[in-house]
C-alpha cells in the first residue's frame, strides 16, 4: 500500500466539521478541497495560517492535492513568518479573515456558505509525499526544519486512535483548545478525526464556557484535544459538560492531583500524549495509571551510546528526544525533564538559546539573558530577560523584539541590567542567572 | 492623559495583579490597546484574566460573544462591559 484516502470512513451526506449551529459533510468538504485547489497559484511551499480550523484542513487538503508543502512555523510574529517565507523562496500565505502579512503574497480561503456537495471518489495521496514542514527552534536562532510525510501524519494518527479505543465511523465530536499548526494540535486535532471519520469542530474555544459549550453543541460522545493549562482553567470555572467523553492532553506534563480533579470533574478518563514536533506524537498513558508511557504501536525507542532515539517506520532516520528519559525492558518510559536548553511556557516549547540570540540581535543590545523562574502560583510562569543596553528603556527593546518572538515568550518582565555575571571565560553560568533573577524578586518583594 | 474612573482603576488593579505586569495600575491608558501593541498581552493573558474577573466580578466570559473584541479592546470597554455583567 503506497497511497492512502485523503479522508477516512465518511458517507458523502456524514457530517465532518461544525461550528455554531453550522456543518460541513463530507461531500462539501470535497467541494471546499477542489474548489480551492484550482485556484492556488502555481507555488512549492505555503504557510497555512488560517485560524478556523475547518478552514486550515481544507487549506492543507487543497495544498496536499496540488503537491506543495505547508510551512508550519513555530511563531506568528511578522518577522519569523518573513524570515520563514524567505528560506522557502516561493512561499505564499493562505489566510481565512483577510489579513496580510506584510512582505509575503496572501490567498483568502473563502468557503461558500451554501457549498454543493461534490460526489467524486475521494483522492488518495501517496505515503511518501512530503506534505509539511514544523519548524522548531535551534539553538543557533534559525528555525529548524522537520518534514512530514503523509505517511507519517496518518500512522501517527492511527496508532493514535487505536491506543484510544476509537472505532472506524464511531462519530465522535472532537473539540480542540490547541493550535492546529502546531505538530500536537496537527495530529490530534485534523489528523486524528479526519484519518477515523469523526466530526471536527471549525474553532479554537479559548474561555472554559466556550469550550463547555462547545462539548455541548452535539450529541453523542466528545473529544477534547487540549493542555493542563486549559484544564485547569476549566475545572476553576466549574465548566459543566455532558457525560460521555474523553480528554486527551499534552504539550505540557499533566500533574495527577489535576487528571484527578479533571476525571472526576468531566466524568471522563484523561489520557496524555507525549511527543515532539521533530517525531510526532511517540507514547500514550492515562495519567492516573502511573509515570510510565506507553509506545505507540509502530514506534521503537533505542539507545545509541547514552542518547534516546525514536525510530518508526515513517521516519527517514532515527530521531533524538529531546527529554531526559530512562526505558524499562518493554520499552516502557519514565520522563525526568527537558534537557537544559529548552523550557516549556504554557505549553510550548522553545530553546533559550534561539531567544537569546533573537535578543541579542535587537539594535542596541549588548549583552542579553532568558530566564524561566520557577515559580508557582498563577495559570502560567512566564520568563523574564535581563538585558544589557545602554540608553535604552526596556519597553522600547520589548517593542522591537515582539516582531520576532511569540507573544508567549515575550519576557516578563524584561530588567535592563548594567552586567550580566558572565564568568572569565565569558560564560553565563545558569546559576549565576538564578541569583540575579533572586537578588531582582527580593528587590521587587516577590519571592522566586 | 486620560484619568480612570474608580471602576477602571479597581480592574486596572485586578489586571496588573493577575498577570504579574511591571507596569503602574495608574499608568493604564483607558482607551490604550490591551492585547497586540500597549500592554502587549495575549491570548493566555485573555484566559488567565477572565478567570480573575468570573471570581472576583462573577462574570463568565466567552469568546462567542459578539461583542468580545470590543470587550477586551481597552480598559474602558473591559470596564465597562464587568459593570454591566457583574453578579458580585
Amino acid at each position: 500500500m503506497h497511497e492512502t484516502c485523503l479522508i477516512g470512513p465518511y458517507n458523502p451526506d456524514d457530517v465532518l466539521a461544525w461550528e455554531q449551529g453550522t456543518s460541513r459533510t463530507a461531500g462539501q468538504f470535497l467541494a471546499d478541497v477542489f474548489s480551492l485547489a484550482e485556484s492556488l497559484p502555481d507555488r512549492p511551499t505555503v504557510l497555512n495560517l488560517a485560524t478556523n480550523r475547518y478552514a486550515f484542513w481544507v487549506g492543507f487538503a487543497a495544498a496536499i492535492m496540488r503537491r506543495q508543502v505547508t510551512l508550519l512555523p513555530q511563531s506568528r510574529a511578522p518577522q519569523a513568518l518573513v524570515r520563514i517565507a524567505g528560506d522557502f523562496n516561493g512561499s505564499y500565505a493562505l489566510t481565512d479573515r483577510g489579513e496580510a502579512v506584510k512582505g509575503i503574497d496572501s490567498v483568502s480561503i473563502r468557503l461558500q456558505p451554501d457549498q454543493t456537495p461534490l460526489t467524486a471518489d475521494i483522492p488518495r495521496v501517496p505515503l511518501d509525499q512530503v506534505v509539511a514542514i514544523a519548524f522548531t527552534s535551534g539553538s543557533t536562532g534559525r528555525p529548524m526544519p522537520n518534514k512530514k510525510t503523509w505517511g507519517a501524519l496518518t500512522a501517527v494518527a492511527q496508532a493514535t486512535g487505536a491506543r484510544l479505543g476509537i472505532k472506524g465511523g464511531e462519530r465522535i465530536s472532537v473539540v480542540a483548545t490547541v493550535p492546529h499548526q502546531h505538530m500536537f494540535g496537527l495530529e490530534a486535532s485534523v489528523m486524528l478525526p479526519i484519518v477515523h471519520g469523526l466530526v471536527m469542530h471549525g474553532g479554537r474555544p479559548l474561555f472554559p464556557a466556550d469550550i463547555g459549550s462547545a462539548l455541548a453543541e452535539r450529541d453523542g460522545r466528545w473529544m477534547l484535544v487540549t493542555t493542563p493549562l486549559h484544564l485547569r482553567a476549566c475545572i476553576a470555572e466549574g465548566v459543566t459538560v455532558p457525560a460521555g467523553g474523553l480528554v486527551l492532553s499534552a504539550t505540557a506534563p499533566l500533574a495527577r492531583e489535576l487528571a484527578q480533579a479533571a476525571e472526576q470533574h468531566f466524568q471522563a478518563e484523561v489520557h496524555e500524549i507525549f511527543g515532539f514536533a521533530e517525531a510526532g506524537s511517540v507514547a500514550e498513558r492515562r495519567t492516573l495509571d502511573g509515570d510510565h508511557w506507553r509506545l505507540l504501536e509502530g514506534v521503537r525507542i533505542v539507545q545509541d551510546r547514552s542518547a534516546y532515539r525514536v525510530r518508526a517506520w515513517y521516519l527517514p532516520d532515527p530521531v533524538p528526544v529531546p527529554d531526559r528519559i530512562s526505558v524499562d525492558g518493554d520499552g516502557a518510559f519514565v520522563v525526568h525533564g527537558r534537557e537544559a536548553d529548552h523550557v516549556n511556557v504554557a505549553g510550548y516549547r522553545v530553546s533559550l538559546g534561539d531567544l537569546n540570540h533573537k535578543l541579542l540581535q535587537i539594535d542596541g543590545v549588548q549583552d542579553g539573558v532568558f530566564f524561566l523562574p520557577e515559580e508557582r502560583d498563577g495559570l502560567v510562569t512566564r520568563l523574564m530577560a535581563f538585558v544589557v543596553a545602554p540608553g535604552k528603556r526596556s519597553e522600547e527593546i520589548q517593542c522591537l523584539l515582539r516582531a520576532h518572538i511569540d507573544p508567549v515568550f515575550m519576557p516578563r518582565p524584561l530588567v535592563c541590567v548594567p552586567s550580566l555575571p558572565r564568568n572569565a571565560t565569558g560564560k553565563l553560568p545558569r546559576e549565576s542567572v538564578k541569583e540575579l533573577a533572586r537578588q531582582w524578586m527580593e528587590g521587587e518583594g516577590r519571592e522566586i | 492623559m486620560m484619568v480612570q474612573s474608580s471602576s477602571e482603576q479597581e480592574v486596572a488593579q485586578l489586571i496588573v495583579q493577575t498577570l504579574k505586569l511591571k507596569v503602574d495600575p495608574a499608568s493604564i491608558q483607558p482607551d490604550a490597546p490591551l492585547f497586540g501593541e500597549g500592554l502587549g498581552l495575549d491570548s493566555i493573558d485573555a484566559l488567565e484574566l477572565s478567570l480573575a474577573i468570573s471570581q472576583t466580578y462573577g462574570y463568565q466570559l466567552k469568546s462567542s460573544d459578539p461583542e468580545i473584541k470590543a470587550i477586551f479592546s481597552s480598559l474602558w470597554a473591559l470596564a465597562k462591559a464587568i459593570e454591566k455583567n457583574r453578579t458580585k
